[in-house]
């Protein structure tokens, strides 16, 4: 078994086991192994390349796995379609933003909850606007909006589907530091209602601030696991991102 | 707000003239307005797919044919059947086809699922030519009832309907939520619990059942109908330019863009007597509104006018490249 990124308390909302996918000679999942606590907020680094985006979709359900289990509170869910699995409670964000640009604001928000959240949603719909600060903007078109504003729409889709996993892939990356501010704000929130995350980020300063454990990938495997200071002392890491000595 | 008004005003008017209509024009003018209705309410029908969930449909003419056909032999003999009951059956023969053609078919990306109805309008056109019970080439006739208004009525009603189911449906509930944002991006539509192949299957039986309907109505007040003149390839493409003249995706944009058609239709037909320079037009249409009007003529009055050309750009991408919509 290739290594494990093992979260200590034994009460994980998700378990990837020896998860296998290749894309032809391409092996961007090649035996994943790692854990995430409820409530914990894990974050996952590794250079481009090293299969972080492509786990989310496995996980997720967008691309099937070659192999392997991935366990989502409590369910088997390799395989299962992503409506399906998005229905169990787990929700995503895009690298690329994913929206539904003819649609306004509010409709983008409203669309996440139509499939199983619908009581309430109107509501809903409001407050998160208010969290995200986007009620001016809440009848504009989603393609009109700017790129920030993009990435925290598409955040408030994640928050709308009341999700009790939500996966986050770049979600702060080329912002304004006000929006910044905005969402790691919003998952400290979301945390304190018994949220867990996955974040993939690039960002160490966020990385540092927000995430209780960060789990290192490289050429589609997990490299090793731990809290921001172990990792950045992790000469394994150092060697993962700046390149083995000649 | 003010608009809002202004809009509802204006339905009423149109509503009012129209319940009016038979009083106000002779038989000639009451056809064509008859005629205007049926296309305003099958221009209406493939939007659902085509506009709302971004899905093109080449063959959509093959569902009104079935309704058509289901009119024409039911009430044939030997059966008889009231022309009230065919529609229903020509109603429940439809979705029984749509969803044999469009549970495989809708989850073809790409032109495929353009290709393969296209196809499926053309194997009904050959499977009408060659078999007995559908008369063959020679088509089928129907017990003659000379009431123009009682065939403006029925198409007044059922493009009614249409546009308010439409309106319930696509502009008012969480069902038209999840088809316009699976037409924006599919992947991000399952992201959030959207069974997509279902609400594409349920929109395009949908599509399907209200084609026939129209189908139906058409094949009575017509009296006859053959292979060609119910599941020829031309009724799709009209309903096609309709809705991209008047607006796709949009309420209001088939009503615009199948009126307006379809009366120019007929009065080149009244004035020259020559069908091709419709054809000719039709095309010059979609060029026009291609390079110059994106958004159809609808666009023109939208309260939030989307970005030019949106979702003509999603529907175009989703044909050309095939990758769900997106760009």
């Amino acid at each position: 078994m290739t290594p494990t990124a093992t979260h200590p308390t034994g009460d994980h909302i998700l378990t990837v086991r020896d998860l296998y996918r290749h894309f032809g000679g391409i092996k961007a999942a090649n035996g994943v192994n790692l854990e995430v606590g409820r409530r914990e907020i894990a974050g996952l680094i590794g250079p481009n390349g090293s299969g972080k985006s492509t786990l989310f979709s496995l996980v997720s359900g967008t691309v099937t796995p070659d192999r392997g289990q991935i366990r989502f509170d409590g369910r088997e869910i390799a395989g299962s379609k992503a409506y399906a699995v998005a229905r169990m409670g787990l929700a995503r964000t895009f690298q690329i933003p994913a929206l539904f640009d003819n649609m306004t604001v509010t409709e983008n928000l409203l669309a996440a909850a139509a499939q199983g959240h619908w009581p309430g949603a109107h509501e809903r719909a409001a407050e998160t606007l208010a969290l995200l600060k986007l009620e001016h903007v809440a009848e504009n078109r989603a393609s009109d909006l700017s790129g920030g504003q993009q990435k925290l729409l598409e955040f408030g889709r994640a928050v709308m589907r009341q999700a009790s996993l939500i996966l986050l892939d770049e979600v702060t990356a080329g912002v304004h530091p006000n929006i910044r501010k905005i969402i790691l704000e919003a998952i400290a929130r979301l945390r304190e209602r018994g949220v867990s995350f996955l974040v993939i980020e690039h960002d160490m300063e966020m990385v540092r601030s927000v995430c209780d454990r960060i789990i290192v990938m490289d050429s589609g495997r997990v490299v090793t696991s731990g809290s921001f200071n172990d990792i950045v002392r992790n000469s394994e890491v150092m060697q993962t991102y700046l390149g083995r000595p000649q | 707000m003010k608009s809002r008004w202004a809009g509802l005003v204006l339905l009423i008017a149109v509503i009012v003239l129209l319940v009016l209509l038979p009083l106000l024009v002779n038989n000639y003018w009451l056809r064509i307005a008859t005629g205007a209705l049926m296309w305003a309410g099958l221009a209406c029908s493939w939007n659902m797919l085509g506009g709302y969930a971004g899905y093109i449909n080449f063959g959509h003419s093959a569902f009104f044919g079935l309704g058509a056909y289901a009119t024409a032999l039911l009430m044939g003999d030997p059966l008889g059947l009231p022309f009230f009951v065919t529609i229903p059956a020509g109603m429940v023969t439809t979705a029984i086809f749509a969803v044999i053609i469009g549970a495989p078919t809708l989850r073809l990306r790409g032109a495929y699922f353009a290709i393969a109805t296209w196809a499926f309008a053309e194997v009904l056109i050959q499977f009408a030519t060659v078999v007995d019970f559908t008369g063959g080439i020679g088509g089928l006739g129907l017990p003659p009832f000379l009431d123009e208004r009682f065939f403006y009525f029925a198409m007044f009603g059922a493009a009614v309907l249409t546009y308010l189911v439409t309106w319930a449906l696509f502009e008012r509930s969480r069902f038209g939520l999840k088809v316009k944002a699976l037409r924006d991006h599919e992947p991000a539509a399952e992201a959030m619990g959207i069974n997509t192949s279902l609400v594409k299957l349920q929109t395009f039986v949908l599509s399907a059942v209200t084609a026939s309907v129209f189908g139906s109505i058409f094949a009575y007040w017509v009296t006859f109908i053959n292979p060609k003149s119910v599941f020829g390839g031309d009724i799709t493409d009209q309903m096609v330019v309709m809705v991209l003249l008047g607006g796709l995706g949009s309420l209001w944009g088939p009503a615009i863009g199948g009126v307006a058609l379809f009366v120019v239709n007929r009065l080149i037909w009244m004035y020259w007597g020559d069908t091709a320079f419709y054809i000719a037009i039709l095309g010059a249409a979609i060029v026009l509104v291609v390079l110059f009007l994106p958004n159809g003529i609808a666009g023109l009055f939208a309260r939030r006018t989307a970005k030019s050309g949106a979702v003509l750009d999603k529907v175009v991408n989703r044909l050309v490249d095939g990758e769900g919509g997106q760009r």
